[in-house]
C-alpha cells in the first residue's frame, strides 16, 4: 500500500459530467444516423399535412395550421430521443453490455450514473429540437426569435420523457414489454396534448386530465416561444416545465437505485 | 477490527429472496497478499466478490476494507479498488484509448496525469499497438488485458478480478499471470475467484474453498492439499471398481467415471497398479482433487 495517496473523490458533479461524457463519447459515432429521422419525419409530415390536412382545416387557435403543429414537431423529436434512450438504451446498458457494472466499479454511485443519463438525454433533446425548429423555419412557419428558446423547453422535456424511459426499464421483465411504454404511454401522451389540435376540442375533463400530463405545457410554451403570442397560461406553465422534470427524474433515479442495488 | 488486515469479513451473509447465497463466511486478506476464492459454479463466490467492490449490500455479519465499512463509505473504498470483473463490459464503439480516457474520468484524473498513466498501462499490458484501436478488433485476451488496464488506472491498492483467465488460451493466460505477480510484486493486494486449479496454485498465498456460500476450507494451497489427502493418487476406470480391495491406508473416491485411490505411500498403490499391467499411472495428489473431494461428487446443476 502506498500511504502517500491523497486521492479526493470526484465531486456529485464532476460524476454526473463524466457520465454524461461517457455518453457524448460512446454515442457520437451515431449521431448522424441518430439525427436523420429527427430531421426527415417533420419535414415529410408537414409536406403530407401542408398539402392535405392544412388545406382542410385552416386555422387553429387563431394561427395557420402547419404554424400551429410546428412546435409540436420540436418537442415530438425531444420525446422519441429520450423515451427510447433511457427504456431501451437503459436495457441494453444494463442487462447487454453491462456499462454500468463498468461505472459503478469507480467511485461513482447509481444516482450519478442516473442523472448523469438525465443531463445527456436533456442534451439531446435540446440538440434535436433545435434541429427541427431551424428545419421548420424555412417553412415560414417559425414566427418570433423566441422560438430560438425552443431547445431549452426540449431539454426539460427530454428530462421529463428519460425519467419515464428510466421507470418503464425499472419494471420492465424483457425487452418487448418496452412496447407497453411506447404504445400506451408516450403515443397518447403525444396525440392527446395539444400537438395537432387544441385541446378546447376536447370534453373538459379530458382536457383537464391532458393539462396535468407531462407534454401538454411543454408544447403550449413552445407554441408561445415559436408564435411569439404570449398568454397567461404561460404562470402555470413555465414553473411546471421547470419543476416536473426534475420530480420525475429524483423518483426516476430512486427506482433505479432499487432495480440496480440488490 | 484490526488494522493489519486489507479485507476482513466475519459472518457475513446474503439473501437472494429465499435463497441464501453467502452463508455466514469469515476471511481476513493481509496486505500484499494474493487471495483465492475457489468454488463450483453458484458457491456464492462472485456474490461474495460483489459485496467487496460495493456492489450489493451485505445481508449480515461486518465487512470491511481498508478499515472501512462498504455500506457507509462505498465511493472511499471503490476509489482505492480495481475490479475486473467476469464479463468485459468495455465501451464498444470507441477505441481503447478513448475507452481508459472516459474511465479515468470517472475517478477524477487530470487529462494530462491520465495520458500518461494509459500510455503506461497500455506498455504494461502489451497493448501499446493497440491503442487506436476499435474494441471490436480485438481478440477476447486483448479485450481482457484492457479490462486489467482500466482496473489499475487509478493505481489501485487492492484488484478484484472475477475469473480473470476463464475462456482465455495458454498464452494470455500465462502472460496475464505474470502481471499479476508483477504486480503483487509491487506491493498490490489482489483477490480472485477461479475455477482453474493451476491458476490458483500459480498465483495465490492463500485460498478459500466456498461451496453452497459456506466455507469448506481455507489456507495456503499445499497445506489445504497435505492436510486434507493422502500424498498419492491412482486414477482408474470406475467400471474396475469391484477390482479394487480396500486394504490398509487406502481410501478410495468415484467422480463421474473415474476412480480415485489415495494412499499415503505410492508402494501402497503399486500393489494394486500391477494388475492394471502399468496401463494407469500413480501421481501426487493436487488441488483439483481436493477440489473434487471438498465440493462432493455430483454434478452441480443437478441440485
Amino acid at each position: 500500500m502506498n500511504p502517500n495517496k491523497s486521492r479526493k473523490i470526484p465531486s456529485f458533479f464532476h460524476l454526473v459530467g463524466a457520465v454524461w461524457y461517457r455518453h457524448y463519447r460512446v454515442y457520437q459515432n451515431h449521431f448522424f444516423t441518430n439525427s436523420f429521422p429527427t430531421v426527415i419525419e417533420p419535414l415529410i409530415l408537414m409536406l403530407s399535412f401542408g398539402w392535405g390536412l392544412a388545406m382542410a382545416v385552416g386555422s387553429m387557435d387563431g394561427v395557420d395550421y402547419l404554424s400551429f403543429i410546428a412546435p409540436g414537431q420540436a418537442m415530438m423529436a425531444a420525446v422519441y430521443t429520450s423515451a427510447f434512450e433511457e427504456s431501451y438504451g437503459t436495457y441494453f446498458r444494463m442487462m447487454v453490455d453491462h456499462n454500468y457494472d463498468a461505472m459503478l466499479s469507480t467511485p461513482i454511485n447509481v444516482t450519478e450514473v442516473f442523472w448523469g443519463e438525465l443531463l445527456y438525454t436533456g442534451t439531446k433533446g435540446a440538440f434535436f429540437s433545435l434541429v427541427v425548429i431551424l428545419v421548420l423555419s424555412c417553412f415560414g412557419i417559425i414566427h418570433s426569435f423566441w422560438g430560438l428558446l425552443v431547445p431549452v423547453v426540449g431539454f426539460f422535456t427530454a428530462i421529463a420523457f428519460g425519467s419515464l424511459g428510466l421507470f418503464a426499464a425499472r419494471l420492465v421483465k424483457n425487452i418487448n414489454q418496452f412496447n407497453f411504454f411506447i404504445t400506451g404511454v408516450v403515443s397518447p401522451l403525444i396525440l392527446f396534448s395539444g400537438t395537432f389540435f387544441s385541446i378546447d376540442k376536447m370534453p373538459p375533463y379530458a382536457a383537464v386530465i391532458a393539462k396535468v400530463l407531462p407534454l401538454y405545457f411543454f408544447i403550449d410554451v413552445s407554441r408561445m416561444l415559436t408564435t411569439g403570442r404570449f398568454n397567461n397560461d404561460l404562470y402555470i406553465a413555465l414553473p411546471y416545465i421547470l419543476i416536473v422534470p426534475m420530480v420525475l427524474g429524483h423518483f426516476a433515479v430512486k427506482a433505479m437505485q432499487k432495480k440496480m442495488i440488490q | 477490527m484490526s488494522n493489519d488486515h486489507l479485507i476482513e469479513a466475519r459472518q457475513i451473509v446474503k439473501n437472494y429472496d429465499d435463497f441464501r447465497a453467502v452463508d455466514g463466511v469469515d476471511f481476513a486478506v493481509k496486505p500484499g497478499e494474493c487471495f483465492g476464492f475457489l468454488g463450483p459454479n453458484g458457491a456464492g463466490k462472485s456474490t461474495l466478490m460483489k459485496m467487496i467492490y460495493c456492489f450489493s449490500p451485505r445481508g449480515g455479519g461486518e465487512l470491511s476494507i481498508f478499515g472501512l465499512d462498504p455500506d457507509k463509505s462505498p465511493a472511499e473504498i471503490k476509489n482505492r479498488m480495481g475490479v475486473v470483473a467476469q464479463t468485459d463490459n468495455l465501451d464498444e464503439d470507441v477505441t481503447v484509448t478513448q475507452n481508459l480516457q472516459i474511465y479515468g474520468g470517472f475517478f477524477g484524473i487530470a487529462r494530462p496525469v491520465l495520458n500518461a498513466k494509459i500510455k503506461e498501462l497500455l506498455a504494461f499490458m502489451a497493448l501499446e499497438a493497440k491503442a487506436d484501436s476499435g474494441i471490436r478488433e480485438l481478440s477476447g485476451g486483448m479485450k481482457r488485458r484492457l479490462v486489467i488496464a482500466r482496473a489499475l488506472l487509478n493505481e489501485p491498492d487492492l484488484i478484484i478480478l472475477d475469473e480473470p483467465t476463464t475462456g482465455l488460451d495458454p498464452q494470455v493466460r500465462h502472460l496475464i499471470w505474470a502481471k499479476l505477480r508483477e504486480l503483487k510484486a509491487q506491493g498490490v493486494t489482489i483477490l480472485l475467484t477461479t475455477h482453474y486449479m493451476e491458476e490458483a496454485y500459480e498465483l495465490c498465498d492463500r485460498l478459500l474453498v466456498l461451496d453452497k456460500g459456506k466455507v469448506l476450507a481455507m489456507g495456503k494451497p499445499e497445506e489445504l492439499v497435505k492436510n486434507s489427502l493422502p500424498a498419492y493418487v491412482l486414477e482408474l476406470p470406475a467400471a474396475e471398481k469391484d477390482k479394487i480391495r480396500l486394504t490398509g491406508s487406502l481410501q478410495m473416491e468415484t467422480h463421474g467415471d473415474k476412480l480415485f485411490l489415495f494412499a499415503a505411500a505410492p508402494s501402497e498403490l503399486e500393489k494394486v497398479a500391477v494388475q492394471f499391467k502399468g496401463q494407469f499411472r500413480i501421481r501426487t495428489t493436487g488441488l483439483e482433487d481436493l477440489f473434487l473431494k471438498l465440493t462432493g461428487r455430483d454434478l452441480h446443476e443437478s441440485e
